[in-house]
């Protein structure tokens, strides 16, 4: 169906040029002996007052260019119904009907799916009773109710419901096509209520990612041939958006109950429909595809990868999204607030990776009235599979920055394969009279959920090691659920919501750190939905998830005052397309969100008083 | 603005001093450069870069870092160890262009008042990280020096650099 689309957009040539399941061959032969049947064959002779598509009517088929995203719905219908109603053959087709002159297009192909719709009615019952409303109004170009849309999506997954008992390879109903509901013709209002489905309507090549405001007047179809063909991709994605969601869900659904076939084929399905998109949409939508194959062929991706690499991705989303950047200076300022009277600091960082969170700490330091205190970190990173010592190369680029401004410094790096490895002991750390100690972990303690009693040894080293403060960035999702489905949808969820917030921060051509980022977050999303076990690493949690296991633990929250809060606020600002940032604070956390989703949140936290209490005694 | 008040001035003064050689004294903005360090200092960024092309006295003067402090703190008065600190970072003119133009245009549609020490705080911040950006690798000649980081150019500032997208 999708390349037959994409055919009629770009050649003109054949209408009936799509070959996608099988059935679409089909319909082609049986089409050809239909169009001519001996009797009853009204010719009309359609003389219209506008221009008739000429590179169509070069090959004899007449149609007008005012109707061609009209027809080539109805086409498409047409090979739906035909394909579907193929098991109780349509040999009804061949008699009794009076059919238009196929070069009339429009015509004949209503012709042809009024006569379809009702013998097919007893097959896909609640479905088609729908459209068997419809088929009379096909005719009807600008009908679009958001009722009607809502009314045909409550149709479409009933309809869902009943499909994965069959086992037949070709079931494709759990996609609910264009036979099952005729595309609403609705702009803004299916926009409006899939307001986390952006599927930015541009033209068919570029990246322009045009105003939702300006749809609607897009579809209208212009005059020329080469206009019109961009309204037929344009209504075609804004459906198969919302195909390509139910597509990802049904996928997701198959491989939670072990129907590895019918999730094959909606693999398959998904990355023609994810092709038809743009923008965010389509990103995510080939992630998570991709994603899914992983899980169902078993190629489970090696996460034994350089380091180094996932260091330079990172680097790359460093930049380009506010992410980061709102985590460092919000857990900063976090410490700088803890250490506000102390003469020796040291602070703790279980992800060093590129440093980038130290400088700012270091530079507020020693703006401190008072002068700075000595500073001492202690980074800890994953091993490097060539023995190069990243870790202290790092350090010497904050020893440098660290003379520069004046900053007694220290910097010993330990390596580990996983916090869980660390002993307290090992760190040398002093006592907290003589240095106040800062713990920070970014996106580094959900990685612990993935082996047993993991987090519990790791926050009972983190009171050994008796924090000043402890700063604690995550994700702000439940990824960790059991029932795979459940992480699905939210995985789903959260990941269009950060795409769409690198959409809206990106210069208009695409630039390598978008891509980069993008790769970033695409290996998180591979990582949630195709691992198990010790390897599936992304195992997020909520704010609320967090606070259990550390007040469970011991420790007892930090708030984080309002500097900390307008920074943010600042810092949000200066991006380009920031105003879909959203900080919010929440119980002392801040929550950095794109629109009203929250994505990550800083929280800071201390030893709690029975915890101090019992040290003492 | 002000900057053009004061060379019509300037030319004024000169035409006067043509008009009427006998009874004015000869008033050359040059020869007094203290003056002209406070005019200068009254300016905005951009003025005083395009007051740097005038001559090179006035490039000299307009370079110097003082002027450049000033018009960074103008609104602030900043802890008296920020000064060590930024010119040891590269200087207050780097700063300037930097970060503080970037982030007061940025942040001028929704300034507050009570912003002013956080804008500076913040600039001050996003300067640090971009100088240690840019610092070399020291110490490790080995051929791993390449996967270090790998990055020629510094970029954490470039969120700033980007047009505005409103």
């Amino acid at each position: 169906m999708l390349s037959r689309k994409r055919i009629m957009k770009r050649d003109h040539e054949e209408i009936y040029g799509a070959t996608g399941y099988g059935s679409g061959s089909g319909a082609k032969a049986e089409s050809s002996s239909i169009g001519n049947p001996d009797k009853g064959k009204l010719w009309e002779e359609e003389q219209d007052a506008g221009g008739m598509d000429e590179l169509l009517a070069v090959l004899g088929y007449k149609v007008r260019s005012s109707e061609m995203a009209d027809v080539a719905q109805k086409l498409e219908q047409l090979e739906m119904v035909l394909g579907t109603a193929q098991e109780d053959g349509i040999s009804h087709l061949s008699c009794d009907s009076i059919h238009y002159n196929p070069s009339d297009l429009s015509g004949w192909v209503q012709s042809m799916l009024t006569e379809l719709n009702n013998p097919a009615t007893s097959n896909l019952d609640p479905v088609l009773a729908n459209s068997d409303s419809n088929s009379s109004i096909l005719g009807q170009i600008n009908h679009s109710e958001p009722s009607k849309a809502q009314y045909q999506q409550q149709i479409v997954v009933s309809n869902q419901s009943q499909v994965y008992s069959d086992d037949s390879e070709y079931d494709l109903r759990a996609i609910p096509g264009v036979a099952a509901y005729p595309p609403p013709k609705s702009k803004s209002d299916l926009e409006s209520t899939r307001k986390r489905m952006k599927t930015s309507i541009g033209s068919s090549g570029s990246t322009g990612y045009g105003s939702s405001s300006s749809s609607p007047q897009e579809i209208e179809v212009s005059g020329a041939v080469t206009e019109s063909t961009r309204p037929v991709v344009l209504i075609d994605s804004q459906e198969t958006g919302v195909r390509l969601v139910h597509a990802l869900m049904a996928c997701a659904e198959a491989v939670q109950q072990d129907n590895l076939k019918l999730a094959d084929v909606l693999v398959k399905h998904m990355g023609l429909l994810a092709a038809s998109q743009s923008g965010a949409m389509r990103k995510v939508a080939t992630y998570f595809a991709e994603a899914l194959a992983r899980r169902i062929y078993r190629i489970y991706p090696q996460d034994s990868l350089d380091p180094s690499y996932t260091d330079i991705l990172q680097m790359h989303f460093y930049e380009t999204c506010p992410y980061l950047k709102f985590a460092h200076f919000t857990a900063n300022q976090a410490i700088l607030e803890a250490f506000a009277t102390a003469n020796r600091v040291h602070v703790i960082d279980f992800g060093l990776k590129q440093g980038m969170q130290w400088p700012a700490l270091m530079q507020a330091l020693a703006l401190r009235p008072g002068g700075p205190p000595a500073f001492r970190l202690t980074g800890i990173g994953p091993p490097q599979p060539d023995n190069t010592d990243a870790l202290q190369q790092v350090g010497w680029k904050l020893a440098q920055l660290a003379e520069i401004i004046g900053v007694e410094f220290e910097f010993r790096g330990f390596v580990a394969n996983s916090l869980a490895d660390l002993e307290p002991e090992m760190l040398e750390i002093q006592p907290p009279e003589v240095e106040a100690v800062a713990v920070n972990s970014v996106f580094e303690l959900h990685r612990l959920l993935a082996r047993p009693g993991g987090i519990e040894k790791v926050l009972s080293s983190i009171k050994a090691m008796k924090p000043k403060i402890l700063t604690v960035v995550e994700q702000e999702a439940n990824h960790n659920g059991q029932v795979f489905l459940d992480r699905f949808t939210e995985a789903l969820h959260y990941y269009s919501s950060l795409f769409d917030s690198l959409e809206g921060s990106g210069a208009a051509p695409p630039s390598q750190d978008l891509v980069m980022s993008e790769l970033y977050l695409g290996r998180q999303i591979c990582n949630v939905v195709a691992c198990e076990g010790m390897d599936r690493v992304e195992r997020h949690e909520t704010l609320i998830q967090w606070r259990n296991r550390m007040e469970t633990a011991g420790f007892s929250p930090v708030h984080l005052g309002s500097n900390a809060y307008k920074q943010a606020s600042m810092l949000l600002a200066l991006f380009a397309g920031g105003d879909g940032y959203r900080v919010e604070e929440t119980d002392g956390c801040l929550m950095l969100g794109w629109h009203t989703r929250p994505l990550i949140t800083t929280s800071a936290w201390q030893l709690s008083n029975t915890e101090l209490t019992r040290e003492l005694s | 603005m002000v900057q053009h008040r004061r060379r019509n001035r300037h030319r004024q003064d000169q035409e006067t001093v043509e008009g009427s050689k006998e009874k004015r004294p000869k008033f050359f903005i040059n020869d007094h450069v203290d003056i002209l360090v406070e005019i200068l200092k009254c300016l905005d960024g951009r003025s005083l870069g395009v007051a740097a092309c005038v001559c090179r006295l006035w490039c000299t003067i307009a370079r110097n870092d003082f002027l450049w402090e000033h018009l960074c703190f103008r609104h602030v008065s900043p802890p008296s160890s920020v000064r060590s600190v930024v010119v040891a970072l590269g200087g207050y003119k780097r700063l300037y262009t930097a970060c503080v133009r970037p982030v007061r245009g940025r942040l001028g549609r929704v300034r507050r008042a009570s912003w002013t020490c956080h804008e500076i705080q913040l600039s001050l911040s996003l300067f640090c990280v971009d100088c240690y950006e840019r610092l070399g690798v020291v110490g490790g000649s080995n051929s791993s020096d390449e996967k270090f980081v790998g990055k020629s150019s510094p970029s954490s500032l470039m969120f700033l650099c980007k047009p505005v997208n409103v």
